[in-house]
């Protein structure tokens, strides 16, 4: 019995269909003309950040100086990374936004489940209106709660502690929604196997339920990790503290004593790309699913 | 019976969640295990402040000699943006209890800060037992950093807005009296002088950028008003005073000033300097602190307060000023270090002086290296005559007050608008901002 | 003995269970409150309370700094709809929302429809197009910024080489709306030409073999079959994309030199100036839930229009 993995269509890796659309001619002219554009367009896309690393590759002196080119006068030289990893604050920055963002997303995704799986499989008092007015706060966006969300950590003494930047960033009901359609749809024989045999819920949720979710919580956890590490305002707000910013935060927020630098601005801004860059590059396949199945269920 | 379980691939397993939150803790533990400074005993302390470029440099230098000076304290500097992101951030972190152990303000936001409780007051025992004392400063810059009594912030400079001039341009044009310009008259007399100065120079008597600056705009404009006599006060919940006399003569004055028989008529900030950079001007109006740019450029210049033609001795100016961020838990000992490096800033802060800025620490003006030091030496006294924003929770350097009045009044002296208008104009603005609650 | 769960019948696939009658005895009660708890608990804390003391918020005075507070009745709302900057950030983010929307929904619609040829080099055009979409919005930022500098930026480098004039892209008022949209269509157009491949992916062969066989060729294809196909995805895209910028504020704050710009904040903007630069809690706090309403109201509208579509 196949088991329905993530809802709607996913995304295939290799094409399985012939190339080209039935009734086509392989190297027609339609076809070049659509290369050359999507050639032109992935050049245009590419080239932003190629020219940002070409720049953070240049002394500070040849990146400020009229006229610009690819390769700086004296040359490529790392300097503006050497410099960057041994002082300031971007090593910390990182170490920051891992423990941040992978807490968030442990909790994120341990919460939301837990809660999905309470609205999909247990029958509790109140359960129909609970969903309702977790599904209901989809609609409220989260920067409408900045004044409000501020004031509760003046009040509580969390602003600058890694708890009032993680907290308030672990709501996702839109991940409940996705997580609680999937439950919904997972055959219960399984689980009514287990109980009959005596296991407690939660080992029933544990042992069988996860296990069987792992792709829909593969994607949700990936949907989560990137926005936790990516995350501006929440971090903005809640952390002064350079020594506990998030990467987004301190390149934003942090300038340099002597006036704007260009190469380095251009190497922290790829320093603080790589991580998700090179995640991506590894488990493209996986990323790309994910954001497409989740994606449907909420931005 | 239940089917096999797919495999998606061990990427996600439960083993490695498990393995990520653990190494994830690990990497915490370590994390806490390297906070900086807590190796050779030095207290971290935590400094921010907002200057750059010239400024910032110096300044690093100054942090970097106090910390080699001094084992007992480590002073971590942080430099965010100029203006409302820096002051924001302050605002936030003061207001949160955690915030930095010591920052920079300029003098005249303190009425922003001092009433909302977002800053610590100073202990002047404990600063006396520094070396740093009431005495050591002059009365206007001491009193910018009171309030209700209290001193919240311990000036580190004063920055008026200046006068500089070319001395080549300034002998060709007969306006040499030994070794300085001569001062005007009055007013009319000095616009004689600038228009001499355009006939030596070949290219302009003055150069004065204010396009699009809300600040320089209001620098000038305001010194013209107080040496008039004029009077501005803001009282929250009331109405704005602002003297139509001296605030229109002012404009008038400035007029004359940007008009192209004397010079640029429509400079920035950045276009005014290059000319008098490049020598094609004889007199530059702008803040002290350009004079590292000036010299470096190798002109002949010289500089003197803003001549008083009007009758009353007055300046512009702020005043980088420290101030202690409130903290909910202060830590004695590290309170005691930031004392102690402040008191080793004020101290060093001859080469402050270097930046163009006049030291508020007398002793430093006061010692006789000082008087070698030109042209600073030679508007040093203008901080007898400077004066701050007039106090309100929204002027200052920075502040919205300042680009308000960009709005209103740049048309008047980009286009020949008529000056009582836009003084309207900024005086309805004002008061709407007054009839606001004073949110500190 | 098996009992039969109160639940929902599965979506698809499995079996269906026969309902049961409604029992008043909730059995799952401390299972079910213990799984929901966690979330609940954090829910009703970080989400619940904030909307509801942001209410209560904007009927007072409150400051950053801790003063003020006392109720002040509708005064923060009376002085919001009277305040024009108020309406302009509104009306800058409705326009940000309008400018933005049309490319980041046409063009990954044809990024998607030219990938989906079944041309060579699967992996340069995914990683060309969605990797922007993996960057931090202030490393976004930066390299606009970096592009955008007036005479070192790269495009006004190329704009005076094929003798063009030098635009001040970020620093004219009427032009800097412009030139943030174009970052954020760089940047997000990834994550909409991911949803189209998905669509397009999903598109059963059968269509396109029995239009071929009768003679359709590619462009008739594209209309008639892919095209009307795509509408459902379209919408969604739309919808997803509507909100998101309303919702606009990193870009903006960022790029903007954090400088206070009435015509280019957005609504947001506009509210964490009044909030954290001006101090003023409750005006700020009732300028959101303004905002909230006219996000409600677009998303009210869109869902009529839609439904009135699909139905």
């Amino acid at each position: 019995m196949a088991i329905a993995t993530a809802p709607r269509a996913s995304v295939r890796e290799d094409s399985i269909r012939r190339p080209g659309k039935p009734g086509e001619k392989r190297f027609g002219l339609g076809r070049i003309v659509a290369f050359a554009i999507l050639i032109l367009l992935a050049v245009t896309w590419l080239l932003p950040i190629a020219w940002a690393v070409a720049t953070s590759l240049q002394t500070e002196a040849d990146a400020g100086s009229a006229p610009v080119s690819w390769v700086g006068e004296t040359g490529v030289t790392f300097a503006a990374y050497a410099k960057l990893l041994a002082e300031g604050n971007v090593p910390l920055w990182a170490v920051n936004s891992v423990l941040s963002s992978v807490a968030i997303t442990l909790i994120t995704v341990g919460t939301s489940a837990m809660a999905a799986y309470a609205f999909s499989r247990l029958d509790f008092r109140g359960r129909k209106w609970l969903y309702a007015i977790s599904i209901a706060s989809i609609m409220v966006p989260p920067q409408v709660l900045i004044i409000p969300l501020y004031y509760q950590m003046l009040a509580f003494n969390m602003v600058d502690t890694y708890w009032g930047l993680i907290l308030p960033q672990v709501i996702a009901p839109a991940m409940v929604f996705i997580l609680k359609k999937f439950f919904d749809q997972l055959p219960v024989e399984l689980e009514e196997a287990a109980r009959v045999d005596g296991a407690t819920r939660l080992r029933v949720f544990w042992s069988i339920v996860l296990p069987l979710s792992r792709p829909i919580l593969a994607a949700v956890s990936i949907f989560v990790f990137i926005g936790a590490w990516n995350n501006f305002l929440w971090p903005f707000l809640v952390i002064n503290d350079t020594t506990l910013m998030t990467l987004p935060v301190g390149l934003q927020t942090v300038k340099s004593a002597f006036g704007v630098q260009y190469a380095e601005n251009m190497a922290m801004s790829i320093l603080a790309a790589l991580p998700l860059i090179v995640l991506f590059l590894f488990f493209q396949r996986q990323i790309i699913k994910g954001i497409a199945t989740t994606g449907f269920g909420g931005t | 019976m239940a089917p096999p379980i797919p495999r998606e691939g061990p990427m996600l397993g439960r083993r490695t969640l498990l393995l990520g939150a653990a190494a994830g803790l690990a990497a915490l533990g370590l994390a806490s295990c390297a906070s900086p400074g807590a190796a050779n005993g030095a207290i971290p302390l935590k400094f921010w402040h907002l200057l750059s470029g010239g400024d910032g440099r110096t300044m690093a230098e100054l942090v970097a000699r106090a910390n080699a000076a001094n084992p007992t304290f480590d002073v971590t500097q942080t430099v965010l943006t100029w203006g409302p992101p820096y002051y924001t951030k302050l605002a936030m972190a003061s207001a949160g209890g955690r915030a930095p152990d010591l920052a920079v303000m300029h003098a005249a936001r303190l009425p922003g800060y001092a009433p909302g409780g977002l800053l610590d007051p100073w202990d002047l025992d404990l600063l006396a037992e520094f070396g740093v004392r009431r005495e050591d400063f002059g009365d206007r810059v001491w009193e910018s950093g009171l309030y209700d009594g209290d001193v919240y912030s311990i000036a580190l400079d004063s920055h008026p807005f200046i006068l500089f001039y070319n001395t080549d341009h300034a002998a060709a044009a007969g306006l040499m009296e030994g070794e300085r310009m001569r001062q005007p008259r009055d007013a009319d007399d000095f616009l004689d002088m600038v228009t001499a100065m355009k006939e030596a120079s070949g290219g302009s008597g003055l150069s004065y950028g204010y396009v699009n600056d809300g600040a320089q705009m209001w620098r000038l404009w305001y010194t013209l008003y107080l040496q008039q006599g004029g009077v501005m006060e803001l009282p929250i919940g009331g109405k704005a005073r602002i003297d139509d006399g001296p605030a229109v003569e002012a404009f008038r004055f400035m007029q004359q000033l940007v008009d192209e028989s004397r010079g640029v008529p429509n400079a920035d900030i950045q276009t005014a300097l290059a000319e008098f950079i490049s020598g094609d001007s004889g007199m530059l109006l702008s803040g002290v602190w350009e004079l590292p740019s000036l010299q470096a450029a190798g002109i002949p210049i010289d500089a003197m307060p803003i001549p008083n033609l009007y009758g009353t001795p007055a300046a512009y100016a702020d005043s980088h000023a420290f101030v202690l961020p409130h903290q909910n838990d202060v830590d004695e000992d590290a309170r005691r270090e930031v004392y102690r490096f402040v008191a080793a800033i004020l101290k060093d802060s001859f080469d402050w002086a270097g930046a163009g800025h006049v030291p508020a620490y007398l002793p430093v003006t006061e010692d006789p290296a000082y008087a070698e030091l030109s042209p600073q030496a030679n508007y040093a006294e203008v901080a007898d005559i400077i004066n701050y924003d007039p106090p309100a929770w929204f002027t200052g350097s920075g502040s919205d007050f300042q680009s308000l009045f960009a709005e209103n009044l740049q048309p008047v002296l980009l286009a020949g608008a008529d000056p009582q208008a836009g003084i309207d104009r900024f005086r309805a603005a004002v008061d709407e901002l007054l009839s606001k609650p004073n949110p500190v | 003995m098996t009992t039969t769960p109160t639940q929902r019948p599965p979506i698809t696939g499995a079996a269906v269970r026969p309902p049961s009658p409604k029992r008043p005895k909730r059995r799952d009660g401390l299972a079910g409150w213990g799984f929901f708890a966690p979330f609940g608990v954090l829910f009703a804390v970080f989400m619940l309370w904030p909307i509801g003391h942001g209410i209560y918020l904007s009927f007072t005075d409150q400051s950053l700094t801790g003063s003020g507070g006392g109720f002040i009745g509708f005064a923060n709302y009376l002085e919001a709809f009277g305040e024009a900057e108020m309406w302009q950030s509104i009306g800058n983010t409705l326009w940000f929302t309008l400018l933005s929307t049309v490319p980041l929904v046409v063009i990954a619609l044809i990024m998607a429809l030219l990938v989906e040829q079944g041309l060579p080099g699967k992996w340069l055009w995914r990683l060309a197009f969605f990797m922007p979409y993996l960057l931090a919005s202030t490393v976004v930022s930066l390299i606009w910024i970096w592009l955008f500098t007036p005479q070192l930026g790269a495009i006004n480098t190329v704009l005076t080489g094929i003798g063009l004039p030098a635009q001040p892209w970020l620093q004219d008022p009427s032009l800097s709306m412009v030139s943030i949209v174009i970052a954020t269509v760089w940047w997000t157009v990834g994550f909409n030409f991911l949803l189209y491949i998905a669509a397009i992916q999903g598109i059963p062969e059968q269509h396109y073999e029995a239009a071929s066989l009768d003679g359709a060729g590619k462009w008739r294809q594209l209309f008639s079959i892919t095209l009307p196909q795509l509408a459902p995805t379209t919408v969604v895209v739309v919808i997803l994309q509507v909100l998101a910028s309303l919702k606009v504020f990193d870009q903006i704050y960022q790029m903007m030199n954090q400088v206070v710009t009435p015509s280019t904040q957005s609504a947001i903007v506009y509210i964490f100036d009044a909030g954290f630069t001006g101090y003023r809690f409750g005006y700020a706090s009732a300028v959101s839930y303004i905002f909230f309403a006219v996000v409600l109201l677009v998303s009210l509208v869109q869902f009529r229009i839609t439904a009135r579509k699909g139905a």
